[in-house]
């Protein structure tokens, strides 16, 4: 007999049900935990690695000096603020001096007094000279006695001593003043070098003992970068070699040029780094601040040129013989895992091969998921859901 | 014989296809629920996975990294790493916070990692995208899950970070992506306060006299150096060498360092059976509640339709219909409207919810298999009471009074 | 008689017990030849209902004698097994409305029958689209009940009623809905079938457009039968 009449209504059914239903097989078999995996390819490259070093820093002074006084007291003056540029041997300041203005002062009488006292010695000892000549010549003539005229010589003798003695006690006298001149001098806080005023500590009636310093002072030409690197990737870092300087206030911008100038011998065992002093080729202007933040990228010669590797490519699986570094594969649509042997890497994520892969290999950089060999893979251009 | 059931449904099949779907939409919901809790057992499972660990070190006493805060030195791996069976250790520290990108700021776990190569422990294993960490600061792989893309610029407390590589299915235990970013500016930002927060402290450092002596003028510096560093980290994250057993080198670790040691087993009795337990708890409830709103449904639907019948099958009685063809008639309609149902369902659960809904949908296919089962269940016993309706029907009713 | 026909004797049905109790059949007597078609007219309340069910074997009386055809069916007490088989191949109903089930088209409307029968569902639908032919609604046979006027319909219900040939058809005001050229015209088909196919056809109406076409009426007052001749009007 005639089989079911197809009527339109029957099709309009069908039409809907028949992708009802083949959506739904599809759903059951691409998507959950039985849905192939999505896999990126990439190929591995004849490539010379920079490597590079990557250490953030301070921006430090080579030298920086302290200027206070060398005896507790009171502070009189200070002539500079921060930001001033210095002289060597200008005054930055002054300690208040008490009393040592006074007993210079009263040096200086006494050196006035000495001075009279040494004029006084003086014309006895010429008196002295005039009568012992004279005597002399009478004694010759036979005119006056011997006991006279050696009276006379005597006093010659204890008129030369005491203008000897008159004149070290001026000398004396004069440097007692100078020495009094000197310690206030000390008072005096002096710039030993040309320099860059950065902090004034005391302001003038405050009282500081001796190392308290007042004012201090840098050599703007002796900035440098006081860098840390991890000491995990320290390796190669040389003095000589060309660095890229960043300041944290140039943000995403082109650093200035440098060069790592010393690596200290001392390294910090707590946080595992080496710290290392990186010059400015030239000094940016304005200067940077100390102690603003800087990124510093090292470049260490380049590599001969040999096969690459992405970073992302490598992993680590755990097998009963202990756990490999390697990349998967992909060989006849499943997935092989060669253990690699790397070497440097560089700062932007390639990793030399030394054994186990050679260039036009290709390696599995990205996947949607943890692969083992059992996983059904499927190789897309770009991972799905990543915008591009 | 024709199918009775079959003609129904075909005479009035849009409204039986729409009230299907609309059943599907709930078996959708109800298989999604499953999904859900599914989703949050395999975040704790991923969470265990990626992190590449056999073994956690963390602090004594505590249920950490993940269940309860833990703090240890950050040198302490250095006496793990000599003990017999260790193979790996690494540094790692967790905090979830908001990362701040742009105008938008996102949920996170920020994970600080201890610098080395890819395949160190704590370090994403695989990526979806762009490169792993390869400077010692400032650089971040975050997980597509956080909408972040390669080049943006994250902040985290005062410093900003570079995403340099996207991983897929990093999470925490509770959903929150993951952003990977290098453990000395982890721990950072584990500890390190705000500005107000730090010039505070400074000015309470400096007005307390023992830490600010006149005679020692850089005492006070040091002081606040020294508050302003950080030497903790979460955990040691511990890798064993082939050949020697977890357990073994675990109790090594708790017995000669007496720090508190967890097994993968162990860390996963701790995530799901008390970390999730709670949520697992109220999810089991939806799905129960689901599940009789659904049967309760199809009851009504089938009930409605049958009564909409009442009068033809007082004449197919009459006219000699066997009650099985009746029933029949009944109940194949009521498992018709839970197959479309359930295939709507699973299209539903799968390309709808599993990808907009915030949490991770995990849909299985014995979950599939087991929802189908319930879902004809449902619909058989929901379909007696409209098959006692029918039985009770008196063919006499067509025969006009 | 022998062979085919109805035969119904002291057929009594009583509702509810006690007090309470109403006795709708009080004693019928009634007989209908195979080929005859014989009015029952009776006023609401007579009990016409109640003895169509009771034909009908659908609900069970409470004292009497059924005879179908050769067969009796009741004697005091159900003498046939499987009503529902009785039902479905002894006897057809025609109703008031076409109840025609409105999910299966014209044919298979009909064509159901035979199929419950257990007949195979081609050959079902070669009878049921045969008959429905002879009752000029063949062009319809794959339309739906709801695209069919009233009319077509109550010819499909006939049809229905007439496909398993049952030896008996209990027809319960077919004629109600229709004008008198109409109705005349299914008088005339259930006449045409009856000799066809010697059925005996009872016809529960109080429609005086068919009511003179018969030539022998019963009449049901208090639960009683009396029988009548009728005029036997030609239509």
């Amino acid at each position: 007999m005639t089989s079911l009449p197809i009527q339109k209504r029957t099709l309009a059914m069908f039409a809907v049900l028949i992708p009802l239903f083949v959506l739904f097989v599809y759903v059951a078999l691409r998507s959950g935990p039985l849905a192939p995996v999505s896999v990126t390819l990439a190929t591995v490259e004849n490539h010379a690695i920079t490597p590079a070093l990557f250490g953030i820093g301070t921006v430090e002074a080579r030298y920086t000096y302290k200027i206070g006084p060398t005896f507790a007291g009171r502070v009189n003056r200070v002539n500079v603020n921060v930001g001033d540029s210095v002289k060597a041997g200008q005054e930055l300041g002054g300690m208040d001096l008490v009393d040592i203005d006074e007993r210079i002062r009263a040096q200086d009488a006494s050196l006035k007094r000495a001075k009279a006292q040494l004029d006084e010695a003086q014309a006895r000892l010429y008196f002295a000279q005039t009568q012992a000549q004279r005597y002399e010549k009478l004694f010759t003539l036979r005119a006056t006695s011997e006991e006279l005229a050696a009276t006379r010589r005597q006093e010659l003798q204890v008129a030369e001593a005491g203008l000897n003695a008159a004149r070290e006690e001026a000398a004396r006298i004069r440097s007692e003043q100078e020495a009094l001149i000197a310690q206030r001098d000390n008072l005096r806080l002096i710039s030993p070098v040309d320099g860059l005023v950065v902090a004034r500590n005391a302001d003038p009636g405050t009282t500081i003992v001796a190392g308290q310093a007042v004012v201090e002072l840098i050599d703007p030409e002796s900035l440098w970068v006081n860098v840390h690197f991890d000491q995990i990737h320290a390796r190669g870092l040389a003095a000589g070699l060309p660095a890229q300087i960043v300041l944290r206030s140039q943000g995403g911008e082109k650093g200035a040029a440098g060069h790592v100038f010393w690596i200290e011998p001392l390294a910090d065992a707590v946080t595992e780094e080496t710290l290392a002093k990186v010059v400015f080729d030239q000094l940016p202007e304005p200067l940077p601040p100390i102690g603003e933040l800087a990124e510093v990228n090292v470049d260490l010669p380049a590599l001969p040129p040999g096969p690459v590797l992405p970073n992302a490519a490598i992993q680590r699986i755990k097998s009963k013989l202990g756990s490999k570094l390697g990349v998967w594969q992909v060989k006849n649509g499943e997935l092989q895992f060669t253990p690699v042997t790397l070497g440097t890497s560089d700062l932007d994520g390639r990793i030399q091969v030394r054994e186990g892969l050679k260039a036009g290999d290709q390696v599995v950089v990205y996947s949607a998921k943890a692969l083992n060999t059992h996983t059904r893979i499927y190789v897309v251009e770009h991972s799905p859901g990543v915008k591009q | 014989m024709i199918s009775l059931a079959g003609r129904d449904i075909m005479h009035a099949w849009g409204k039986f296809v729409f009230t299907g779907m609309g059943l599907g939409l709930l078996i959708g919901i109800t298989l999604s629920m499953a999904g859900i809790y599914r989703g949050m057992v395999d975040d704790g499972k991923a969470l265990l996975d990626n992190s590449g660990a056999d073994l956690w070190v963390v602090q004594k006493d505590t249920l950490g990294p993940y269940a309860e805060p833990s703090s240890i030195f950050d040198d302490a791996w250095r006496g793990i790493l000599g003990m017999p069976g260790v193979a790996r250790t690494a540094n790692v520290t967790y905090l979830t916070m908001q990362v701040r990108q742009g105008e938008r700021d996102v949920r996170t776990m920020v994970t600080g990692v201890t610098p080395g190569e890819p395949g160190t422990p704590g370090w994403p294993p695989y990526l979806v995208a762009g490169r792993q960490i390869t400077r010692g600061h400032y650089e971040a792989v975050a997980d597509i899950a956080t909408g972040f893309a390669l080049g943006d610029r994250l902040q985290i407390r005062r410093n900003h970070y570079i995403v340099v590589g996207l991983t897929r299915r990093m999470v925490s235990s509770g959903g929150d992506p993951m952003v990977f970013i290098p453990l000395k500016d982890a721990q950072e930002a584990q500890f390190l306060k705000d500005n107000d927060a730090i010039r505070q402290q400074r000015r309470r450092t400096a007005a307390n006299p023992a830490f600010n002596r006149p005679q020692v003028p850089d005492l006070l510096n040091a002081v606040i150096a020294s508050q302003s560093t950080n030497a903790y980290v979460n955990a040691v994250l511990v890798q064993i060498e082939a050949g020697h057993d977890a357990n073994d080198v675990a109790e090594s670790i708790r017995r000669w360092k007496r720090l508190t040691v967890y097994t993968r087993s162990q860390m996963e009795e701790i995530l799901i059976g008390k970390l999730i337990a709670t949520s697992a708890r109220q999810i089991f409830m939806f799905l129960v509640i689901l599940s009789i709103v659904s049967a309760a449904i199809v009851a009504f639907i089938i009930y409605t339709l049958t009564l909409g019948k009442i009068r033809e099958i007082a004449v197919l009685k009459l006219i000699g219909t066997k009650n099985r063809t009746i029933i029949a008639l009944i109940m194949q309609q009521s498992i018709a409207l839970g197959l479309i149902g359930f295939v709507v369902g699973k299209i539903t659960a799968t390309l709808l919810m599993a990808p907009i809904f915030p949490k991770y949908v995990l849909l299985e296919p014995l979950d599939s298999f087991i929802g189908f089962g319930a879902v004809m269940v449902i619909c058989i016993l929901a379909s007696i009471i409209s098959i006692r309706a029918a039985l009770k029907v008196d063919p006499a009713e067509a025969i006009g009074g | 008689m022998a062979g085919k026909g109805i035969r119904i004797e002291g057929l009594k049905k009583r509702y509810g017990s006690g007090d309470t109790a109403v006795d709708a059949l009080k004693g019928v007597e009634m007989q209908v030849a195979p080929g005859e078609v014989v009015g029952l007219i009776g006023p609401s309340g007579s009990g016409k209902s109640t003895m169509l069910k009771c034909l009908g074997a659908v609900i069970e009386p409470t004292a009497g004698r059924m005879i179908l055809g050769d067969e009796v069916i009741y004697d005091g007490g159900w003498k046939v097994k499987d009503l529902r088989a009785l039902r479905r191949d002894k006897i057809g109903f025609i109703f008031q409305a076409p109840y025609l089930i409105p999910f299966l088209d014209v044919t298979d409307n009909v064509a159901l029958l035979p199929m419950l029968a257990g007949k195979p569902n081609a050959e079902s639908r070669k009878m049921a689209i045969a008959l429905l032919k002879s009752l000029d609604v063949g062009h319809r046979a794959k339309a739906m009940p709801s695209q069919l006027s009233g009319g077509e319909q109550q010819r499909v219900a006939i049809a229905r009623g007439l496909v398993n040939r049952p030896p008996v058809i209990l027809a319960d005001e077919p004629t109600a809905p229709l004008d008198s050229e109409r109705a005349l015209a299914v008088i005339r088909i259930l006449n045409d079938m009856a000799r066809q196919f010697e059925t005996a056809i009872i016809v529960v109406t109080h429609d005086e457009k068919i009511i003179p076409t018969f030539k022998r009426i019963y009449h049901i007052r208090d639960g009683v039968t009396y029988e009548e001749a009728g005029e036997g009007r030609d239509f």
